[in-house]
């Protein structure tokens, strides 16, 4: 079947402002999204810029809005965007996004935020001898949060983020979910230091956009409970 | 313990002014079950404000009994009965749905959100319709005439 693919283009050089672009695509029910955007480069107009680097869910590369809501590029299906024949698709950079060109975001800010939580394993004391042991329960609870590509998806279908560019997004917030639920680590006061604040848990107002465009299904918004759950308890424990 | 809280560089004139409209804070996004249900939460959060500003400044004129009279007997008025069924709408709404975003945060009910917003939307319905009987009743009255509406429990 063909699909008219409609693509939001910017060319920082050539425009004002960006543009809908349109092209006739033939496609596969079982063709990836991707793949329209890779027909279009290579068939139609080699100037159309994306990121895509596995095209297999894993490298988190092309998150994009596609059909109005943020999604993988490659981990979703013709099928499941264009009902059929002349079926319109369209392809949009993340919202929000400082766009660099066509559906190319800078993705700095997003890292930044990213930094900000301490992503990385605080211990007390001097490495043991051999691995930090883990229990299967006590990984448990970390699993879902640790399977994050940190593709954007999320953090840029949030309203919060789009009105307060400073809000750290959900992205972030579940890497701190995953390092202060992780037994293994002794930063939590740390890192709670840095999302119990106004730019950080507390304008999570449970929206569930997150939890739609995560690739990988994780259910963001309820490790975000359970962190803001962890917030309030240990801030009230410390000032009694 | 000492915080290190890295400085992140905020959203800078040049970038918005490249893409100025792409980084608004309203953009067209798909609206599913969760965003349907904040966005109302806001709505009606706001008109209550609204409203409360307006009841309240009713009340100044509490001190002189013929002022108080006369603007009560205004309240009688239709205009006041759509009003007064828009306030129970919003008053229900928002209550449910407050109720709704208690559970998630301080049970985890994440998972059930969706099941949730139907659960609590019916019963919002219900407490809609029980509640507004009178209002809607009198507005029947008032529209098809005395004695056109069925007088179920008044």
């Amino acid at each position: 079947m063909n699909l008219n693919v409609e693509i939001k283009r910017y060319n920082p050089e050539e425009d004002e402002e960006p543009h809908w672009e349109s092209y006739e695509v033939p496609a596969d029910p079982l063709d990836s999204a991707l793949s329209l955007l890779l027909h279009v480069k290579w068939h139609e107009d080699g100037t159309l810029s994306f990121r895509k680097s596995c095209a297999h869910g894993i490298c988190g590369s092309d998150a994009m809005q596609i059909n109005g809501e943020n999604k993988l590029a490659c981990s979703v299906l013709v099928q499941d965007i264009a009902d059929g024949e002349g079926d319109t698709v369209t392809f949009a950079p993340l919202p929000s996004a400082p766009v660099i060109k066509d559906l190319v975001i800078d993705q700095s800010r997003f890292f930044e935020k990213y930094r900000d939580v301490k992503p990385w394993l605080i211990t007390d004391g001097p490495a043991p001898e051999r691995e930090r042991e883990q229990s299967p329960e006590e990984h448990a609870m970390i699993e879902e949060a640790s399977k994050c590509i940190m593709c954007g998806a999320c953090t840029h279908a949030c309203p919060s983020t789009w009105a307060d560019p400073d809000y750290l997004g959900p992205a972030a917030m579940l890497k701190a979910y995953r390092y202060t639920f992780d037994t293994r680590d002794d930063g939590a006061e740390e890192r709670l230091d840095v999302v119990d604040s106004p730019d950080g848990l507390w304008k999570c107002y449970t929206i569930f956009n997150c939890n739609e465009a995560c690739p990988k299904d994780i259910d963001i918004t309820r490790w975000l409970s359970a962190l803001k759950r962890r917030a309030a308890t240990s801030q009230a424990s410390t000032n009694a | 313990m000492a915080v290190d809280t890295q400085d992140r560089p905020t959203a800078t004139a040049s970038e918005s002014s490249t893409t100025a409209r792409q980084e608004s804070r309203f953009q067209r996004y798909r609206v599913r079950t969760g965003m349907f249900a904040w966005l109302m939460h806001r709505l009606t959060g706001v008109g209550l404000v609204v409203y409360l500003i307006i009841h309240i400044w009713g009340l100044t004129s509490l001190t002189d009994p013929e002022t108080f009279n006369a603007l009560i007997a205004k309240y009688h008025s239709p205009i006041f009965k759509v009003g007064e069924f828009a306030l129970l709408v919003a008053v229900a709404y928002h209550a449910m749905n407050g109720l709704r975003i208690v559970l998630i945060d301080f049970l985890g009910w994440s998972p059930k959100q969706k099941r949730l917003f139907v659960t609590l939307g019916a019963v919002t319905a219900i407490i809609i319709l029980v509640g507004g009987w009178p209002s809607i009743y009198s507005l029947g009255e008032w529209i098809f005439g005395p004695g056109s509406m069925p007088s179920l429990f008044l």
